[in-house]
């Protein structure tokens, strides 16, 4: 069980005048799945390899347990990290490459087939340790990549984009099998992924990364329901930011005067729902927050419909479930409803 | 037009070529090597040159000291390429200029280098001289006989300066090709530095090795020039051997040259089969 | 990864060395020519000259007619070997046949079985055909190493070469000329100057097939660079061997970046 420091971590590379990473902090509990989340150049991978002791950060610390670890060698700082395309030894059986890390701790051979075997078996890859790497299939190729990092038993695990390699079928496959064995071991994990589904899948939190710089930190379902910033909510598909003002209660804009949760932030800001929250009003009387729409589009994406619609001059988005429009067209009017809980105001 | 059709006509003129003049070429040394040619009236083939190559002792010295200049050579080369590409391999301030110079010599032919060599190593070259300004030696004789000398230290010497770079780039792209992912992964689950270099990287570069080796040893087995400029007398390198015989005023030594052609030429079918065995996927392009 | 100061004294230490050691050759080659006598154990010659570059460029010592016909030689094989090479090699990039493996491994032999073995056979054959001493004989025996060379880049080059884009000219209306010439001609064009460079460098290296096949009569710039070198006339070996590696660092100049890449022209450095 490993608490794992970052602070300030900054790398420059030679050459470069932009840090590809800019003084992140993070705090990672011990036996915790986070995800480091972000898009392609954002510096996740940047991050993963000065935590394993691959490359020097410009300044900034990595600690474990609080103690500093840049001065340990790779290999002796117990953190494994597997990359997104495996690179399982193309040379060794799939055996050898499970043991790789405990023949290079001189670990005797008979021990070290035994353990095989059982790492083998945990992976649900019994039968297969005399193969070559090449044949195995990309979901295959994963597990053995994951029992050879597992077999050390290393205090920190890290994983890049460990679901973006497989086809929709395997990932909820992998999912379970990396998160039950994180559990069993309570090996403190930490993956990287630009795929924010595969960041709410997996991680108990995510930390989203833009621009080199940390946005937010938090359990998944908090980049949904608050988001920091504008940026932070465009990443996880949010659409609607609508400029007004914010008392604390109410929140003025084009939109009208719309009731807002308990604790919103005050003063001018972007108010913002989920397009997947906007409801259609079915009552006959208005309520709270009900407003009066034009149809713009109808986009019809099977199970779910997205509407374009007009409030005034204001466009905003919102996704229902196909049959609530049946009886509309193009043009039409309707009454929708923004609930309370569901608004959240962005400086 | 089938592909078929298509395919015999495109390789037709560079098989021809290679046919009649490479595998032609061959073909009339082995006959002549058992003195089989019914176009002169030789129609009755037979061993005669073979046996008399066996029986001359100069054969066997000569045939020794040429495997043990290919072999030296391409080991030693071999092994400093593979340093030369690990130093080269990162980037750093004035990687261009070291670059070029480390790729240098590749396009120098071997003649030039063996002349060079010859300049620097014999007992009055460069080093000689550099030596009695130093006061190691006093006369030329003094200096150790690194040319024209029994154990071809001098031939070795131009060999190993001229293969470095040629291995030393092949190992270089190759090493580029892989990456530095899978040392990394070594490193992170426990490998210390040597054994990264040791049970990673190099079992990843051997097959390029292997295969710029087996070019290496072939070449450096049959050349005659480096051997005609730097070594001994006697023993001479095969390849000078030869033509030693081929151009004899006694034509009759012209099957035993033959014969030591088609020896030479045993040997390379040998790497070749080394060659494509670890090379398979490369000719494949 | 971390390096320590002591790991990066050592690295530019043993760089410097290997450095030093490939260029050094060629450092006396290069006195020797600006040098007027230079006698043991003087470190550096007394006196200098430009005689031995006097003499290697006067029209009277034979070396600017052996610089042209050096030239002649290995142009001619190089043009041969393209225009019979880039056929073959489309084959070999391009399809799949039957009896692939054995044309690859007989184009692939003589880039491996040294000279000498063949060209004995072959000298008693153009004896009779009379191809013996003649130019056109140098020039035909200098295919053997240039052309399966030629074929091999070429090979890779069509490996990576998308026909689909042929397709759509012709689909556009273009003839087979012209597509060729406007499409396929472009693509591989690089892969063209890149293998013919390096197969001018190869034919212009050769020593023993020249010597050989042109009896001595056909004396190209190695064949005299060698009788210089065991006649013992450094001053003028130096001059001719400083010539003779120029058109060699001028294409390393021109290709360098292409030989830091994957390609498959630096197996030619092989026969240079």
């Amino acid at each position: 069980m490993t608490h794992v420091s970052i602070k300030d971590l900054t790398k420059v590379y030679p050459g470069a005048t932009d840090p590809s990473l800019d003084r992140l902090s993070l705090e990672i509990p011990s036996g915790e799945l986070t995800a480091l989340l972000g898009p392609s150049g954002c510096g996740k991978t940047t991050t993963m390899k000065m935590i394993a002791g691959l490359l020097e950060p410009t300044s900034g610390d990595v600690a474990f347990d609080g103690r500093s670890v840049l001065n340990d060698k790779p290999e002796n700082r117990g953190v494994v990290m597997v990359f997104q395309n495996y690179l399982l030894f193309p040379y060794m059986s799939v055996a050898d490459n499970v043991g790789f890390g405990l023949k290079m701790r001189k670990i005797p051979a008979a021990e070290i087939k035994r353990r095989v075997g059982d790492m083998l078996d945990l992976v649900k890859l019994p039968d297969l340790g005399n193969r070559k790497p090449s044949a195995l299939s990309g979901g295959q190729q994963q597990r053995v990549a994951l029992a050879r990092a597992l077999i050390v038993q290393p205090n920190v695990l890290l994983l890049d984009e460990p679901l973006s390699n497989l086809d929709a079928h395997l990932r909820f496959e992998m999912r379970d099998l990396i998160r039950s064995l994180q559990q069993d071991m309570g090996i403190t994990t930490i993956f990287v992924t630009h795929d924010q589904e595969e960041a709410v899948v997996l991680a108990d939190r995510v930390a989203l990364i833009l621009d080199g710089k940390m946005k937010q930190y938090d359990t998944p379902d908090m980049f949904y329901k608050r988001p920091v910033d504008e940026a932070t909510a465009r990443f996880f598909g949010g659409h609607n930011f609508i400029q007004g003002v914010s008392d604390g209660r109410m929140f003025d804009s084009a939109l009208g005067r719309l009731v807002l949760p308990d604790g919103a932030t005050t003063g001018p800001g972007k108010l913002t729902f989920r397009p997947e929250n906007v409801r259609i009003w079915h009552n006959e009387t208005s309520g709270q927050n009900t407003l009066s729409a034009t149809i713009n589009d109808i986009i019809y994406l099977g199970t779910q419909t997205r509407l374009k619609l007009l409030v005034g001059e204001t466009p905003i988005e919102a996704v229902v479930n196909p049959n609530e429009i049946e009886r509309f067209t193009t043009g039409d009017s309707l009454p929708i409803h923004l609930p309370k809980s569901t608004l959240w105001v962005i400086a | 037009m089938s592909d078929r059709v298509k395919i015999f006509l495109l390789l037709l003129p560079a098989m021809t070529i290679i046919v009649v003049l490479f595998f032609g070429g061959l073909g009339i040394g082995l006959m002549r090597s058992f003195n089989y040619m019914p176009v002169i009236g030789l129609t009755e083939p037979d061993l005669s040159a073979y046996v008399s190559v066996f029986t001359d002792r100069e054969f066997y010295l000569s045939f020794l000291l040429t495997f043990h200049i290919a072999f030296t050579s391409t080991v030693i080369s071999s092994i400093l390429a593979i340093g030369a590409a690990l130093l080269l391999r990162r980037s750093f301030v004035g990687r261009g200029i070291v670059n070029f110079l480390f790729q240098l010599n590749l396009t120098v032919p071997h003649l030039v280098g063996a002349i060079g060599m010859l300049y620097l190593f014999s007992q009055s070259g460069s080093f000689a001289r550099l030596a009695h300004e130093f006061g190691m030696i006093q006369r030329p004789s003094d200096f150790p006989a690194l040319v024209f000398d029994p154990y071809a230290i001098g031939i070795i010497l131009q060999y190993v300066w001229k293969e470095i770079p040629f291995i030393g780039v092949i190992v270089l792209a190759n090493m580029q090709s892989i990456g530095e992912d899978y040392e990394s992964v070594a490193r992170s689950l426990g490998a210390s530095k040597w054994q990264t270099f040791r049970f990673v990287l190099l079992p990843l570069i051997f097959p390029g090795v292997l295969s710029a080796s087996v070019m290496v040893f072939a070449f450096t087995f049959g050349a005659y020039e480096i051997p005609a400029i730097l070594g001994a007398n006697f023993p001479a390198a095969l390849p000078v051997l030869a033509y030693r015989k081929y151009t004899d005023v006694d034509l009759a030594a012209r099957p035993e040259a033959m014969a030591m052609a088609i020896i030479i030429a045993l040997l390379s079918a040998v790497m070749i089969y080394f060659y494509v065995r670890y090379s398979r996927r490369r000719i494949r392009g | 990864m971390q390096e320590t100061r002591r790991m990066r004294s050592f690295r530019i230490l043993t760089g410097a060395v290997l450095i030093t050691w490939l260029v050094l050759p060629l450092i006396p080659l290069a006195i020797w020519s600006f040098a007027k006598g230079w006698f043991y154990p003087d470190l550096l010659p007394r006196n200098w000259s430009l005689r031995a570059w006097e003499y290697a460029l006067s029209d009277t010592a034979g070396v600017i007619d052996s610089l042209w016909l050096t030239i002649w030689i290995s142009l001619a094989a190089t043009a041969l070997s393209i225009l019979v090479g880039v056929p073959a090699g489309r084959a070999l990039g391009m399809y799949k046949f039957r009896g692939k493996e054995i044309v690859e491994l007989m184009i692939l032999a003589p880039t491996i079985v040294p000279g000498i073995a063949v060209v004995l056979g072959i000298h008693s054959v153009f004896i009779s055909m009379g191809l013996n001493n003649s130019v056109t004989g140098v020039i035909l025996v200098h295919l053997i190493p240039t052309l399966p060379y030629m074929v091999l880049v070429m090979a890779g080059i069509f490996a990576n070469y998308d026909p689909a884009y042929e397709a759509q000219a012709r689909s556009l209306g273009a003839s087979p000329l012209k597509t060729f010439w406007y499409v396929t001609l472009p693509a591989i064009r690089p892969g063209i100057i890149v293998g013919g460079l390096f197969a001018f460098l190869v034919s212009w290296s050769q020593y023993i097939l020249t010597l050989l096949i042109g009896g001595g009569r056909v004396e190209t710039l190695p064949l005299l660079l060698f009788n210089f070198a065991t006649a013992g006339r450094n001053d003028i070996t130096g001059a001719i061997g400083m010539i003779y590696i120029l058109p060699g660092i001028v294409i390393l100049l021109l290709t360098a970046k292409h030989l830091s890449g994957r390609s498959g022209a630096v197996g030619g450095f092989g026969q240079i």
